[in-house]
């Protein structure tokens, strides 16, 4: 065996595609090399075999298969008309009167107005993702105020609002979280 | 004289019809063949060998004659039939190909008759009733490297400019292809 099988040029030298040089080393290498021999010969079968393959595909009715190219052919030229159609008109929607052959300062104008208002969207939509000094404070007043009522959330969870009413005014005279301390709805 | 490839396909982007028939009478045997080897299905073959007459039609402007008319050509047509797979993968996953014979409606796939004595003709047929479904079973560009070679005798460089690949890349193509295929029927 000599230096590096040429794996890739095996099928190359087969078909004649080689250089001079190319082709006298990979001569060489298979002289000495009875692995590349054998890839080369085995490598030699298929592809004649596949060559049978493509020959073995039965033609269309070509006929039938024109008919049907013409169709596309023509389906496609529609198409490509009406997308110029599309375009021409387009074109002439965008020359409005106010501004006059300058369709690109329209849309200019357009994006501008339009980036505008992105921005200023944007930062009233940052305003009120973080909450104001006074907002917190207010935040804060409640959870205080709730906190006595959840430390009695076993007396309120069974009352009727409407009747216990009494009860809930003098919620906070209850002892926190005594459950024996409170009175249940008859 | 007969005009050839390269005038017809200038003719063709003057929109000239008859050029177009001339280069479709050309072509349509070769083409329709090598997207049938390709994507294993005859109604898939006649779909995407026809689009891309369709594609010739409408580009044939854009052809600058740097390579010849055919590797222009076949670019599209193998373009168009590995899209076609891409598009179709899941598909197949759930329906593999089929094998000749198991659907009726289809023409049974039929190897040519060979001089050789029909001992010899049997053993043909059945090293091809392997390959065929070996076949399918390569990467498309694998595929289609293979049979560009063996169908259109193409050389590891037009190969290249088919695949959009470097000389190198695609004799690996081959000869993948090539071993991928002996292994698939050694193990059968």
């Amino acid at each position: 065996m000599a230096g590096i099988h040429p794996e890739t040029e095996l099928i190359p030298y087969l078909r004649g595609e080689l250089s001079a040089d190319e082709r006298a080393r990979v001569a060489t290498h298979l002289e000495g090399c009875a692995q590349c021999r054998q890839s080369a010969e085995a490598s030699s079968a298929i592809l004649s075999s596949l060559a049978r393959v493509v020959e073995g595909v039965r033609d269309p009715d070509w006929a039938e298969y024109r008919a049907g190219l013409k169709r596309k052919l023509r389906a496609s030229e529609t198409s490509s008309a009406s997308v110029r159609e599309r375009w021409r008109r387009m074109r002439e929607d965008l020359r409005l009167p106010v501004f006059g052959g300058w369709p690109s300062m329209a849309i200019g104008a357009a994006a501008v107005a339009v980036l505008a208002i992105a921005i200023v969207m944007h930062r009233g939509s940052g305003n009120s993702s973080a909450p104001g000094v006074d907002q917190l404070e207010l935040q804060q007043d409640l959870s205080s105020t709730d906190v006595g009522l959840l430390a009695n959330y076993h007396v309120v969870e069974h009352l009727d609002l409407l009747e216990n009413y009494d009860v809930i005014e003098h919620l906070d005279e209850l002892g926190p979280g005594n459950p024996q301390n409170h009175e249940t709805p008859s | 004289v007969e005009p050839s490839d390269e005038d017809l396909c200038r003719k063709i982007a003057a929109r000239d019809g008859a050029a177009f028939e001339l280069m479709v009478d050309r072509h349509q045997g070769r083409a329709y063949r090598l997207a049938s080897s390709i994507l294993g299905n005859e109604a898939d073959a006649r779909d995407v060998s026809q689009d891309a007459f369709i594609r010739l039609y409408e580009s044939a402007g854009r052809f600058d004659g740097r390579s010849r008319f055919s590797t222009w050509f076949y670019r599209i047509l193998v373009n168009l039939c590995i899209d076609h797979q891409r598009k179709n993968r899941w598909w197949k996953r759930l329906a593999p190909l089929a094998s000749p014979g198991d659907n009726p409606d289809e023409r049974a796939f039929d190897p040519p008759s060979t001089e050789a004595g029909p001992e010899d003709d049997a053993m043909l047929k059945q090293s091809i009733s392997r390959l065929r479904p070996a076949l399918a079973k390569l990467s498309p560009q694998q595929r289609a490297a293979v049979l560009l070679q063996t169908q259109e005798g193409f050389t590891s460089r037009e190969i290249g400019e088919v695949l959009h690949c470097s000389e190198a890349t695609a004799r690996v193509h081959v000869h993948r292809g090539i071993a991928q295929l002996r292994k698939l029927i050694a193990k059968e």
